[in-house]
């Protein structure tokens, strides 16, 4: 009756080098049911859908690594992959020597995973119940239950709350026990799929400098994934940006940046008028300036690498005088996202106008709407 | 851009808390356990629960009041006392792993079962035991009730009947286990269960004699491992058990080979259905 998920192999590959998680050349395409399941199950897709393209990627123990991209990118079915939930279509992934797919159950005795949602918790269960349960499915002796389940606890914040059903939890509390349910088992390795996916900002913080610091004092190999760039850029870790199955970038947030972005700088005029004046000599000026944006009274250009903020300052020269301030801005990660992506996240000088157009026109006749149903003798 | 890495690390040293791979007792053991919390929670449901088990009794036990001189063999009561007491034991272990299976897919649980180390295989048997529990807690509710209201059972072959009970649920349980394996390529099984809980009410006399069925109708009777459960149970616990009487040594053989075969496929199945929901990546749909 050992069948792919019950196999307990010997490790796949052993040797002394270091990476916990390695994904090696992983491909994943999700086919549509085959003909006669059709008659069980409607099928939900009707083409092969490309999931995973060839991908490759290693985590070393203390390390987090983040997992960025658009919904459909990848992420979770590479999650799910490597905690052997669903199986590659090509290639191997590798978990502390372990082939996730041969031997799934070795492998999922040294993850902890962290999936999505917070359903996964028992919502009945008090809080020590659930890591009980857990404990017990993992192997743990009773008296090491007890021990951990307190002391998991206790580290993510929960300790006064080990009575309390999943029900009464907030959702940054469930957010914790789900942490607190990867952690139990101590493992080696932490799969956490959007861990702040549903709570707020501050709690959000909060979670990610716990995870920073359990993955450093234990030195965990971590891979996470969000969809909050700002988080990405507070983890100052190593990035992977996904897109539509394939590794767009792989490394760190600087050299990202150093590469791909490039100087932005801001122009304050003191009227829209001198605002539109200037966007307009800019857009038409061919002195390394890469895009132009105006939004009410400020100018804001984006320069091809190399070109000095002083060609822009030239190229406004009989304008000098309108100028109010001129600074050199960061770019938002979404926007050096968007343009790894080609995508158009970011709203453009159009939409702007076109929402500020019919944002005029709904006061306008919110205005005359008032104008026309008021008392001639209150005018 | 990408990282390309060959080089794996060893394997892990075995840090962490004391543990062993977790087997089929501690699973089991595991799932009893989460399950009896779950119930004691809504404890109103647990009540009905019961209740609800208890009717039909009540119901027969009036019918029998009006059709006082109809012969079954012995006492309508008791007949009917056995009759539904071992359907109530059995139902327990049918249906009990198709609903908690179908509850965990729709809940968002049944990924974080699988997650764990422990074989698929023993997943079955561990989420079915609460319910098997429960479901012979019910049908000996049932019978206590019967005997109460005045069912005569004779107590001298209880082992026996305690043996095939056992027997039962184990060919119950690979039906249910069967129903689930199709419920993981489905993401339904429950009409499978209900249609085949109503052949079984009908078709293993539960209530009436399988002598009363018509011949080509009562073929089908000896599919059914119910029939020969609540049969061969009436043989022992009644002093007149009817026109339709099984000896336990044939129930109790029919049993064994209906166990020895239709475990294994289930479970088999159920793990070819697993394997292949989640190569199609089907585990988290519903």
């Amino acid at each position: 009756m050992r069948g792919m998920g019950d196999t307990d192999l010997e490790p796949a590959v052993t040797s002394n080098s270091e990476p916990s998680i390695v994904v090696d050349h992983v491909g994943k395409t999700y086919y549509p049911s085959p003909k006669w399941m059709r008659a069980l199950v409607a099928t939900q897709i009707r083409e092969p859908v490309i999931a995973l393209d060839d991908i490759n990627l290693s985590v070393n123990p203390g390390e987090i690594v983040a997992v960025v991209g658009p919904n459909g990118a990848g992420k979770t079915t590479t999650f799910r992959i490597l905690v052997g939930l669903t199986t590659p279509t090509e290639g191997r992934a590798i978990v502390m020597g372990y082939d996730a797919t041969r031997q799934s159950p070795s492998v999922r005795s040294l993850v902890g995973w962290m999936p999505g949602d917070d359903r996964s918790l028992l919502m009945r269960l008090n809080c020590a119940e659930n890591l009980r349960f857990h404990g017990r499915l993992q192997g743990m002796r009773p008296k090491a239950i007890e021990r951990q389940v307190k002391h998991t606890l206790e580290l993510v914040g929960l300790g006064h709350a080990a009575n309390k059903s999943i029900f009464a939890l907030s959702a940054g509390m469930r957010a914790r026990m789900q942490l607190a349910r990867a952690l139990l088992h101590e493992p080696p390795v932490l799969i956490l799929d959007e861990p702040t996916g549903a709570v707020d900002p501050v709690a959000a913080h909060q979670l990610l400098n716990l995870i920073i610091k359990i993955v450093e004092e234990r030195k965990i190999a971590a891979l996470l994934s969000s969809h909050r760039l700002e988080e990405i850029e507070a983890l100052h870790s190593r990035m992977i940006l996904l897109d539509r199955g394939t590794i767009r970038y792989d490394g760190d947030l600087q050299t990202m940046r150093n590469r791909l972005d490039r100087p932005c700088v801001e122009i304050t005029f003191g009227t829209d008028d001198a605002a539109h004046r200037a966007a307009k000599v800019l857009d038409t000026a061919n002195a390394g300036i890469a895009s132009v944006n105006v939004e009410d009274e400020t100018v804001r250009c984006i320069l091809e690498h190399g070109t000095r903020q002083g060609v822009v300052l030239a190229e406004l020269e009989h304008m000098v005088a309108d100028i109010v301030t001129v600074d050199e801005v960061k770019r938002p990660l979404r926007e050096l996202l968007a343009e790894i992506y080609g995508a158009t996240t970011v709203r453009s000088e159009e939409d702007i106008r076109r929402e500020r157009r019919e944002e005029r026109r709904r006061e306008r006749e919110g205005r005359e709407l008032q104008d026309s149903g008021r008392p001639r003798s209150r005018r | 851009m990408t990282t390309t890495t060959t080089e794996i690390v060893r394997p892990h040293t075995g840090k962490g808390p004391s543990r062993k791979r977790a087997g089929t007792w501690a699973t089991l053991k595991a799932f009893v356990r989460m399950e009896f919390i779950e119930e004691i929670s809504y404890p109103l449901t647990f009540a009905f629960t019961l209740l609800r088990s208890i009717m039909p009794l009540l119901l027969s036990f009036f019918i029998g009041q009006l059709i006082r001189d109809a012969r079954v063999g012995g006492d309508y009561l008791t007949y009917v006392t056995i009759g539904l007491g071992v359907t109530a034991m059995l139902q327990g272990a049918l249906v009990g792993f198709g609903g908690i299976l179908q509850q965990a897919f729709m809940r968002g649980n049944l990924e974080t079962y699988l997650v764990e180390p422990v074989p698929w295989t023993a997943l079955p048997v561990a989420m079915n035991t609460w319910a098997l529990l429960f479901g012979l807690f019910q049908g000996a509710a049932l019978m206590v009730l019967g005997v109460a209201l005045g069912a005569n059972i004779d107590y001298a072959s209880i082992l026996p009947f305690v043996a095939l009970i056992l027997l039962g649920l184990i060919a119950t349980t690979a039906i249910g286990i069967l129903s689930a394996s199709v419920l993981m390529l489905t993401l339904k099984s429950q009409p499978i269960l209900v249609v085949y809980g109503l052949a079984a009410s009908l078709l293993a006399g539960s209530v009436f004699s399988v002598s009363q069925l018509p011949i080509w109708l009562r073929v089908f009777s000896f599919v059914i491992p119910h029939t020969y459960v609540i049969n061969g149970s009436r043989s022992l616990l009644m002093a007149d058990p009817g026109s339709f009487e099984m000896s336990f040594g044939t129930a109790a053989l029919v049993l064994t080979i209906f166990s020895v075969i239709a475990m294994p496929i289930g479970l088999w199945l159920f793990r070819r259905s697993l394997e292949f929901a989640r190569k199609m990546g089907m585990l988290s749909g519903y």
